[in-house]
């Protein structure tokens, strides 16, 4: 994204989010119903929404990796930064989960549910704030206790 | 395939009708590598909370790191864009401001009294927050984006919280029904 200025980049985002909550919208994934049922197994509509977005992507992808496509941004052959298996991913994972499964609303369907004038979701925009931030809060803790029992052990030998 | 004309407008509007499943998805897929052509960068949601953190003052260490700093900031306009899309979304077909359906299973689940139903849902959205940044992804991050690159990662994360959402849901709905709340 070197070649964009900030603004332009900003401007595209926006413009790829609006694109993408309206499809949250249209898609059903903004309704809480929807994701009640699909949990409980009694209408899979949003299950086939997700397995044909992982595909086409995926397919897309593939042809990319194949065929060396080149970033309009970049100039350069598309990248494809796999995300770490960090410590914390698969507990992480399962409170999100709950988190999900008890609302019926994901980091992605939030906003564009508020859009939607489904106010209540301002509460729980809110609440992934405070979450997020806990991580933060928690992990420097960790770390200064850490680095605090390391200059102990090295004071006592 | 259906070809009659009015299927074309009824994707734009019509009321309470969803687009057909492997139509959003499609569109949901090609917006993904969209993205990625243009700007070289993985589509994701929740990060975009680590740069609210930092945008709100956090001055902790995660949220003054690379991958939340200013220069990331189109992660946050990307959500802006996410909240405009919805809005036009329901401008229209109409829906804009009607009342949430909660469904059968979160009516029952969810506390009737006001105040009790802002902690719940404040709690949800904490456990929202707190697992998908651990968990460094959510549904978009993780398996629309990560899953279709084959990322052994986002592979297991999507695994775990897809289990425990439906493993969540199940034992509610098994609870309530167990109590009589929900018949």
């Amino acid at each position: 994204m070197k070649n964009l200025s900030k603004n332009t980049r900003n401007g595209l985002f926006l413009l790829i989010g609006t694109a993408f909550g309206f499809l949250l919208s249209r898609a059903g994934a903004t309704d809480p119903a929807m994701i009640g049922k699909l949990l409980l197994l009694q209408n899979l509509h949003l299950l086939w929404v997700i397995a044909t977005a992982v595909l086409v992507g995926g397919v897309l992808n593939l042809a990319a990796k194949i065929w060396h496509w080149r970033s309009l941004a970049t100039g350069q052959p598309l990248s494809f930064p796999h995300k770490p298996f960090v410590r914390a991913l698969v507990p992480g994972a399962i409170l999100f989960g709950i988190g999900w499964g008890l609302t019926g609303v994901c980091p992605g369907t939030a906003p564009a549910m508020l859009g939607e004038g489904q106010w209540f979701v301002a509460v729980i925009l809110v609440g992934i704030v405070i979450g997020t931030w806990l991580v933060g809060f928690v992990q420097h803790a960790w770390h200064r206790h850490q680095q605090r029992q390391r200059a102990e052990s090295v004071r006592a030998s | 395939m259906n070809t009659d004309p009015t299927w074309l407008t009824s994707l734009w509007q019509s009321a309470d009708a969803l687009w057909p499943a492997w139509v959003a998805g499609a569109a949901i897929g090609v917006l993904a590598f969209g993205q990625r052509w243009l700007t070289d960068q993985p589509l994701g949601c929740s990060a975009a909370f680590g740069n609210a953190c930092a945008r709100l003052g956090s001055r902790l260490p995660l949220f003054q790191s690379n991958a939340h700093g200013t220069h990331t900031d189109w992660k946050l306009w990307f959500l802006v864009g996410i909240f405009l899309g919805g809005l036009l979304a329901s401008l229209s077909n109409g829906s804009f401001a009607a009342p949430s359906h909660f469904g059968d299973l979160y009516t029952a689940l969810m506390p009737q009294d006001t105040a009790a139903r802002i902690a719940w849902w404040l709690f949800g959205g904490v456990m929202i927050g707190l697992g998908s940044r651990m968990a460094g992804g959510c549904t978009s991050g993780h398996t629309i984006n990560g899953v279709a690159m084959g990322s052994p990662a986002s592979i297991v994360a999507s695994a775990f919280f897809f289990g425990a959402a439906l493993a969540t849901a199940q034992i509610a709905d098994w609870l309530l029904r167990a109590t009589g709340a929900l018949s």
